[in-house]
């Protein structure tokens, strides 16, 4: 389970999240919706480490995650998949894959082949281009790409920043499906971030709304879905 | 004819060096963000190593190998002691701005080379040296006739494109090649990906520590050896990465390659004393036609 207790976040005189608290349910995927600027970024890159907290905590197996080195932090289970289709396009696709393994060669060789093995039959189109460039793909093939990197590192959490970014519906579709199937199957445990709210409360277990760096809503996907005021309110629709 | 080939093989050796020196520059630029102005002054440091061994009676490899070891063990130093903890925690008051981050390395980098050429001169008297080469610098003879490039040429290009095919299939091949170049090109998803970009950033110290001793070893039996003949070669290196792009491995070495010829071509063809108004002229060509260098990339980087 991750918990965020009071979380704060600056960006110099900007706090970016402003003591958020909630948790994100082991096997569930929880996503986190608002407005552009509500913080929902900064929240994932503070969990990742790519953010300082400010103050607060975060909690993960009973482990607090605050003060730790990203490289550290995806080494205790955590895979962050941050906006903007994260992929390196002057690498092939099979080398920003092996890149997400890299850390676990050593103690869990045989492991690794299974992972990149398992990620290619999840994403066909990857292992037709397994030795193109990333930077040759289209924008769902990246985020699959991007994806792919964080899952053969075997992570308990996946934490992904807007996959629907810029992509076509279908695509939309296809990618958010695939991680709900993954979640379902193996008990992964998805912290979905997402500014297309319909689309990401209709796979949800859990929403929670977030708005100027507060959290204003945290119900069940359904209920947060049915709330029509509150969608008036922070989403505009 | 024979002019020309020996114009040829003199700056493919020569270019070959200053290839390794580029190698260096853009290792420790794409690695750790800084320009190295210290690489010569490791590279002088290993040589005098080198040259007190063979001296005191060793044979030309062993003294070959521990100054590459040597080379290796300063730059690792460097970054362990000097640029590592300009960016720890104690170091970031001075660097809290972009500004301050991509200077103060530099300088201190200046600072290194200080140490390094004052410490050689302290202990080695300051007295320019021979340095030996392994095989002859004379002209080769073959059958009788003498021809256009010398043991040593082939020595070096020889020794230099071994360092170039273990260099490339280390990064090509290895996963910590691969961890290297990820965090050059994106560090954040590098670091995201569990790759410990400090530890890369170490490595890429040592190799370019490794490759500049190996120029310094393989430039000196042309030289003279003394604390600051090598400044020369730094610029000499510093604009083959221009030219290539300071961002391109490959591109540093074809710029030495380029830089060896046209150094060499000009020798020949027209005097030495014209050499450096050719590079200015190579380079301002280059930074007019194409600023980011032959292979590097576009993007801008505001100083």
């Amino acid at each position: 389970m991750l918990k965020i207790e009071n979380l704060v976040t600056e960006y110099g005189a900007v706090r970016a999240i402003d003591g958020v608290s909630f948790t994100a349910a082991e096997g569930k995927i929880t996503t986190v919706i608002g407005a552009n600027g509500a913080g929902k970024s900064t929240l994932l890159r503070t969990i990742s480490g790519l953010e300082r907290a400010k103050s607060g905590q975060i909690t993960w197996a009973d482990k607090s995650l605050i003060g730790k080195a990203p490289e550290s932090i995806v080494r205790s289970g955590i895979a962050h998949v941050p906006e903007g289709h994260a992929v390196i396009s002057q690498l092939t696709v099979a080398e920003n894959i092996e890149m997400g393994s890299l850390f676990r060669r050593r103690n869990f060789r045989s492991d690794v082949k299974l992972a990149i093995d398992e990620v290619y039959e999840l994403f066909p189109r990857l292992a037709e281009r397994s030795k193109q460039l990333a930077g040759t793909l289209s924008g769902g093939e990246r985020q699959m790409l991007a994806i792919s990197r964080a899952l053969v590192s075997r992570p308990k959490l996946l934490l992904l920043d807007e996959p629907s970014l810029g992509l076509a519906p279908l695509v939309v579709e296809q990618i958010i499906q695939t991680v709900s199937d993954l979640c379902r199957k193996s008990g992964l445990t998805v912290l979905l971030v997402e500014q297309n709210a319909n689309s990401a409360l209709a796979v949800a277990d859990y929403g929670v709304l977030l708005s100027l760096g507060k959290v204003v809503a945290n119900l069940p996907a359904a209920e947060l879905k049915a709330d029509a005021s509150l969608r008036a309110a922070y989403l505009g629709y | 004819m024979e002019q020309f080939l020996s114009a040829v093989f003199a700056g493919t050796a020569s270019g070959s060096i200053y290839a390794l020196v580029a190698l260096g520059l853009v290792l420790v630029w794409r690695g750790a963000g800084v320009i190295n102005f210290a690489q010569m002054g490791q590279a002088m440091f290993s040589t005098y190593v080198a040259s007190t061994l063979i001296i005191n009676g060793y044979s030309y490899w062993i003294a070959f190998f521990i100054a590459l070891a040597v080379g290796t063990a300063l730059g690792t130093a460097i970054d362990l002691l000097v640029m590592r903890p300009l960016s720890g925690k104690r170091g970031s008051a001075i660097l809290a701005s972009p500004a301050m981050r991509a200077t103060v390395p530099v300088i201190a980098s200046l600072g290194i080379l200080g140490i390094l050429q004052s410490a050689a001169g302290m202990i080695w008297a300051a007295e320019e040296r021979g340095f030996p080469a392994p095989v002859s610098t004379l002209g080769l003879s073959i059958g009788g006739n003498i021809m256009p490039f010398t043991a040593f040429d082939l020595f070096v290009i020889g020794i230099v494109l071994v360092a170039l095919i273990i260099t490339t299939s280390f990064f090509q091949k290895t996963g910590m090649g691969l961890a290297m170049r990820a965090s050059a090109l994106n560090p954040e998803v590098a670091r995201l990906s569990g790759i410990r970009t400090s530890s890369v950033r170490t490595l890429s110290w040592a190799i370019s520590g490794a490759a500049s001793s190996l120029a310094g070893l393989l430039v000196t039996p042309n030289a003279n050896l003394s604390p600051n003949t090598l400044d020369l070669i730094l610029i000499i290196g510093f604009t083959a990465t221009v030219i290539g792009g300071l961002d391109s491995l490959l591109g540093g070495v074809l710029g030495g390659f380029i830089l060896g010829l046209v150094i060499s071509f000009v020798n020949v063809y027209d005097s030495p004393s014209d050499i450096f108004l050719a590079i200015l002229a190579l380079l301002l060509i280059v930074l007019l036609v194409r600023p980011q260098g032959i292979l590097g990339s576009k993007e801008v980087r505001r100083v």
